[in-house]
């Protein structure tokens, strides 16, 4: 197993000239509080690097100081090879940004509005028709061009959002939680809109939610009250939960034969059971990722008990995110850091 | 040096652009001109009644000095417009930066490759421009009228006068810019605005009840004070490097604090 703490130091070792952003130590104090501590990532280019934390982790204040918004306390961020501090106008060139709420002027045309921000981007005139148009036609807001900003849903703010953050073609766009309050029909447009942006563009992804990172994202980086608490991609991340695999059974009929049979199988973490008069909910856990669906059938069929409905159920990014980030203090968390590092 | 400019464009266009497009403008445009129109109206009438008493006394061997009357009506009448304009210009200057604050906007602004300040000049000269603006048709009226007089006025002290008062405005602004920066609230905004500029306005009554160096600075800073000299004629680089520096200072403030805002936990 290979832990994100370690891996990305490992990385950056050799040349990381091919890297679109490097952050390496970020820091972030506000007075005595830490909202961000020791950051270490970097992201490929054409990569969608999802970062996922809860709440309150300090995702905000970490993408404020990738854009050069905010200034780090401690620590380097590069973008395409330029400080976020040092150099930070080529930074703004070469980033879009979408923030949480959407940095809109309600009085403006969608159109309108897109000029603006293309202008102030450093988009020459010539190149603003263009380029605008082309930002539209990507965020399915053709047909919404000359309406005022204020009268769109919210739906399509948002995609106005995203479309501020590509007007002038960056290299690297930097989203804030570009999902929350959609509804799920959006939320799919907004996050094939996303995906179809990689490959010609480096994006860093926010989020707390857990499927949007899965069904978007190459790699995750995942922090926990300001620390990064793993960075991999995501098969690397299933495959770090502890392999249990579960069974779901739904029977009817006597248990007694079948319970009976479970106790002399080899390798199991636990059985539970839930019965409603004659009808059962039969959990089975194993330790490894053993397939036992086979034999399982066979016991149910033997016992004879009638078999309604099985499901197999493997570990989810939701299982590996909870056990990276539900230690309630930092103590927990470095004690969960040095298991790890024995782990690996 | 051509990005600043195009940086400094950019802004100004959406700035006028933003102007034009809010409904509380022409309010307030609104309320202006007709304000302005009412007072015009009232002290044209007040000076003529003056001046024809003083003609009856002329003719009856008082031996009262001849008046230019079209000097007499433009001095007072910028005075007043001057004074209206205290009420108007916080109402501008509101929107500015607190409104940036409000909607996130600045974030954007503050992500994007042009320096804070050329946002800040640009907003100062859209709102400068939408105000000389207002002017337009107040200055109209006014060479309608006074041109008429015999021997004829120069419509270059119309200009000149008006040029004091864009100075005042400008001073103004430049001061409301930097409140509207302070707060997300424009009702703060305009209200704060509002204080400080009455206050620098009067600064000239606190002046007279003081005496030796400290009355002399409030006299220097007053804004009423150096406006006075300005519309009565008598141009002194004194009182247009006062607004000039109350201007500069007003930007120079805004943009320390926009750029203090990066460092601050929102």
């Amino acid at each position: 197993m290979t832990y994100g703490i370690i891996e990305p130091i490992s990385r950056l070792s050799g040349q990381n000239n091919n890297f679109m952003i490097t952050v390496e130590h970020l820091t972030k104090r506000y007075g005595s509080t830490l909202a961000v501590n020791d950051l270490n990532f970097s992201v490929d280019a054409g990569e969608i690097l999802g970062f996922l934390g809860p709440n309150g982790a300090g995702k905000t204040t970490t993408m404020r100081m990738l854009t050069g918004y905010m200034p780090p306390s401690e620590g380097t961020a590069k973008i395409a090879g330029f400080d976020v501090l040092e150099d930070s106008l080529a930074v703004r060139q070469r980033i879009g940004y979408l923030p949480e709420t959407p940095p809109l002027y309600r009085e403006m045309t969608v159109q309108g509005y897109l000029h603006f921000v293309a202008s102030i981007k450093g988009v020459s005139a010539g190149d603003r028709p263009r380029r605008v148009d082309w930002a539209i036609e990507r965020c399915g807001l053709t047909e919404r061009r000359h309406q005022l900003i204020r009268k769109l849903s919210k739906g399509f703010r948002q995609r106005v959002g995203i479309a501020q953050a590509i007007v002038h073609d960056p290299p690297v766009i930097i989203l804030d939680e570009p999902t929350v309050g959609l509804d799920p029909k959006q939320i799919i447009e907004v996050r094939n809109l996303i995906k179809s942006l990689a490959g010609d563009h480096t994006i860093i992804l926010s989020t707390h939610i857990l499927p949007e990172v899965s069904m978007t994202c190459n790699r995750v980086v995942i922090i926990q009250k300001g620390r990064v608490v793993a960075t991999d991609t995501i098969d690397q991340l299933l495959n770090r939960s502890d392999n249990r695999t579960q069974y779901e059974l739904k029977l009817s009929g006597n248990l007694q034969a079948l319970q009976a049979a479970l106790a002399q199988f080899p390798d199991l973490a636990g059985v539970q059971t839930q019965s409603d008069g004659d009808n059962h909910l039969v959990t089975v856990t194993t330790n490894g990722d053993t397939d036992i669906g086979p034999e399982l059938t066979a016991l149910v069929v033997q016992a004879g008990l009638r078999l309604y409905e099985m499901n197999r159920r493997r570990a989810t990014l939701e299982d590996v995110f909870l056990q990276l980030t539900t230690s309630e203090d930092t103590a927990e968390d470095e004690v969960f850091a040095s298991e790890t590092a024995a782990d690996s | 040096m051509r990005l600043l400019w195009a940086n400094f464009v950019a802004i100004y266009r959406k700035e006028l652009q933003g102007y034009f497009a809010t409904s509380l403008n022409y309010i307030i445009a609104a309320v202006y001109w007709f304000m302005a129109g009412v007072f015009y109206i009232i002290l044209f009438n007040a000076v003529q009644a003056n001046v024809a008493a003083q003609d009856l006394q002329g003719q009856a061997g008082l031996g009262a000095p001849p008046v230019d009357v079209p000097a007499v009506i433009l001095e007072n009448y910028l005075g007043v417009l001057g004074f209206l304009s205290l009420f108007i210009l916080p109402l501008l200057s509101m929107n500015l930066f607190a409104q940036e604050r409000q909607q996130g906007t600045l974030e954007l602004l503050a992500t994007s490759p042009i320096t804070t300040t050329m946002v800040t000049v640009g907003k100062l000269a859209g709102v400068l421009t939408f105000f000389i603006t207002l002017l337009v048709p107040v200055m109209f009226y006014e060479s309608l009228t006074l041109l008429q007089s015999e021997p004829p006025f120069s419509f270059w002290l119309i200009l000149l006068g008006h040029g004091a008062l864009v100075l005042l405005a400008a001073a103004i602004l430049s001061l409301g810019l930097f409140i509207s920066a302070t707060t997300e609230s424009t009702l703060l905004a305009a209200v704060g605005t509002f204080a400080l500029i009455l206050l620098l306005w009067i600064l000239q009554a606190v002046a007279d009840r003081l005496s030796g160096v400290p009355a002399a600075i409030f006299r220097h800073l007053s804004l009423l004070q150096n406006y006075t000299s300005l519309i009565q004629g008598s141009v002194s680089t004194t009182n247009i490097i006062l607004f000039l520096s109350y201007g500069i200072l007003g930007v120079f403030l805004t943009v320390q604090w926009v750029d203090g805002l990066r460092f601050q936990r929102s």
